[in-house]
């Protein structure tokens, strides 16, 4: 117990973390609490799916009566979608931001992609 | 059915009197998760932090780095601890805070005191915009069980927080359908823009493509997600159709996410004449809002959204799952490209639960569309390099950053196990780290 005095934080969590890792429940759990996790996020998904099917009268966004009247021949976006306002308000372009990445790289920072 | 029930609107609520708002500068912890209160405006998102490591509460575990899509989230000091090296390598999806075991991941942006403020101000009609994903986390954070649906309990507590238009941003993911099926269309029909089409919705991938895969811009569709569409309506049909001038309305933007507060802070998002966006906040500070109102959730009624900007329909909800907006363009794209109703919505092939999900469409009058489904970036640079490569063979690719889609973004109600930090999943992610480490020494 003396030495861990001595150790770095860094070192004693791995020493410590492996050890007991492994002593207590082996190789597998890792794997297993990857599992659990996406669990709780499939039963998440599944209340999605659950509404969709229950909770919305309509499922289709061309039968939404207030989609309809957005792009009636005398609403909002009469000329339909991607027409002229639509582009205006509703669309976009992208920008290259790989020069931020390249500068990053240059000064010696390592990213896993 | 104008949705115009804030003409007149009403006294600020009771609770507004008796409450301080934090104060810019300031930490507080929001279910399980610290902010900084900061409300940025007229800032080039690209330089901010929007998720950061308190390096006094790390513990060097590494847990983290297994869920960064990137590498952003990487060693910084001696002792092991980690830091985001820098916001142009970050796309602010969040998943490393979700998963750290210590709760040493804080964010950097809270518009919460800010947002008090407007909803006191009796020259402002603050409007609320809640994505999909939210409406299934919000309830777990009121000891609901995981995924209940509270879509009417939220809008009912938006309207006693004060927020003068309840619109939605389910209303928008309908307008998103119509704009981006439209716009698959005419690439699949006039070829003048390229193919495969990448979903446009996550900011989190828009980032990631930027910054990563710009040489495929032109294959990100060019629809706003929609809350990108959302604002700039809601300051200009909104204004329209509530009779209230686009000046007075103050657009939050509630999402289950962390990298919409970076998308809300584009500069070209001001297409409305304003800034379309004024504030993003996420689920769990939403979650908090309402308890400082001192809100019972669970006694609250069921509400609809006001119509006009609100009303939506299933293709929109599940804009919130990885395979969703894939599925709600399909319910659209079937029936233009055929002629014919799409008797059963369910197209259960695109639904998925995680990695990269292939499938092939038949479309009578068409022939095959074919699509993937992908959540988690990493699945995703799979799918750009084929595309680079001139191997791709799809029509429309859904992404999603986060593992699962957007009812697991970072912005969501922590897992119960990460929220108490038990010694169980503390001691998984020492083990993960083992195998995870990067650097010896
Ligand atoms: S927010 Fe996402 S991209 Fe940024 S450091 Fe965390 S996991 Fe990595
Ligand atoms: S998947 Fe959803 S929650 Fe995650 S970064 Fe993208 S938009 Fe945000």
């Amino acid at each position: 117990m003396k030495k861990i005095g001595t150790m770095t934080r860094r070192g004693f969590i791995k020493v410590a973390g492996v050890t007991c890792g492994y002593a207590v429940f082996g190789f597998n759990v890792t794997r297993k609490a990857c599992a659990a996790a996406m669990e709780f996020v499939g039963i998440r998904q599944q209340s999605v799916y659950a509404a969709d099917r229950k909770v919305y009268a309509i499922r289709k966004s061309q039968d939404n009566p207030m989609i309809k009247k957005l792009y009636a021949k005398d609403g909002f976006l009469h000329e339909g979608p991607c027409g002229h306002e639509s582009h205006h308000l509703l669309h976009t372009h992208y920008h290259d931001r790989s020069a931020d990445l390249k500068a990053l790289r240059d000064k010696g920072v390592q990213l896993t992609l | 059915m104008s949705g115009c029930s804030a003409k007149h609107p009403a006294a600020a609520p009771a609770y507004l009197s008796g409450l301080e708002p934090p104060a810019t500068g300031q930490r507080v912890e929001m279910e399980g998760v610290e902010y900084k209160i900061a409300a940025p405006r007229g800032i080039d998102p690209a330089s901010i932090f929007f998720v950061q490591v308190d390096k006094d509460k790390c513990q060097g575990c590494g847990e983290c780095e297994s869920h960064c899509p990137t590498g952003a989230i990487q060693e910084m000091y001696p002792d092991g601890q980690r830091g985001v090296v820098d916001p142009a390598a970050c796309v602010n999806c969040g998943q490393c805070l979700a998963n750290c075991p210590y709760g040493a991941i804080h964010e950097e942006v809270s518009y919460v005191g800010e947002i008090f403020e407007k909803l006191r101000d009796p020259d402002t009609i603050v409007v609320s915009m809640p994505a999909p994903a939210v409406r299934y986390g919000l309830g777990e954070c009121f000891g609901m069980p995981t995924g209940t649906y509270v879509g009417g309990k939220m809008h009912a507590a938006l309207r006693r927080l004060g927020f003068g238009l309840v619109w939605d941003n389910e209303w928008t993911a309908d307008v998103t359908i119509m704009e981006e099926g439209t716009e698959l269309l005419e690439r699949v029909k006039h070829g003048e823009k390229p193919l495969p089409q990448f979903t446009s919705c996550c900011p989190g991938w828009v980032k990631f493509a930027e910054t990563f895969y710009p040489d495929l811009n032109a294959h990100l569709s060019t629809c706003k997600s929609p809350i990108g569409m959302l604002g700039p309506l809601a300051k200009t049909y909104g204004a329209e159709q509530s009779g209230i001038s686009g000046k007075k309305l103050y657009t939050v933007s509630i999402m289950p996410c962390v990298a919409k507060k970076f998308e809300g802070l584009r500069p070209e998002m001001d297409a409305s004449g304003y800034r379309d966006i004024d504030a993003t906040i996420n689920t769990r500070e939403l979650a908090w809002m309402i308890k400082q109102a001192g809100i019972d959730f669970a006694s609250l009624p069921e509400e609809d959204p006001d119509p006009a900007l609100g009303m939506s329909t299933g293709a929109a909800t599940i804009f919130g799952t990885s395979g969703g907006v894939m599925e709600a363009a399909l319910r659209l794209a079937y029936e233009v490209l055929s002629g014919n109703t799409l008797a059963d919505p369910d197209i259960k092939v695109v639904r998925t639960h995680e990695g990269i999900r292939t499938a092939d469409i038949p479309v009578p009058n068409f022939g095959t569309v074919k699509v993937a489904v992908v959540s988690g970036l990493k699945n995703a640079a799979k799918l750009c390099d084929e595309v680079r490569a001139g191997k791709s063979p799809y029509h429309f690719i859904e992404v999603m950053t986060c593992p699962g889609g957007c009812v697991n973004g970072g912005g969501q109600p922590l897992e119960p196990d990460m929220r108490q930090s038990s010694i169980f999943r503390s001691t998984i992610a020492k083990i993960n780290r083992r195998f995870t480490q990067r650097r010896v020494g």
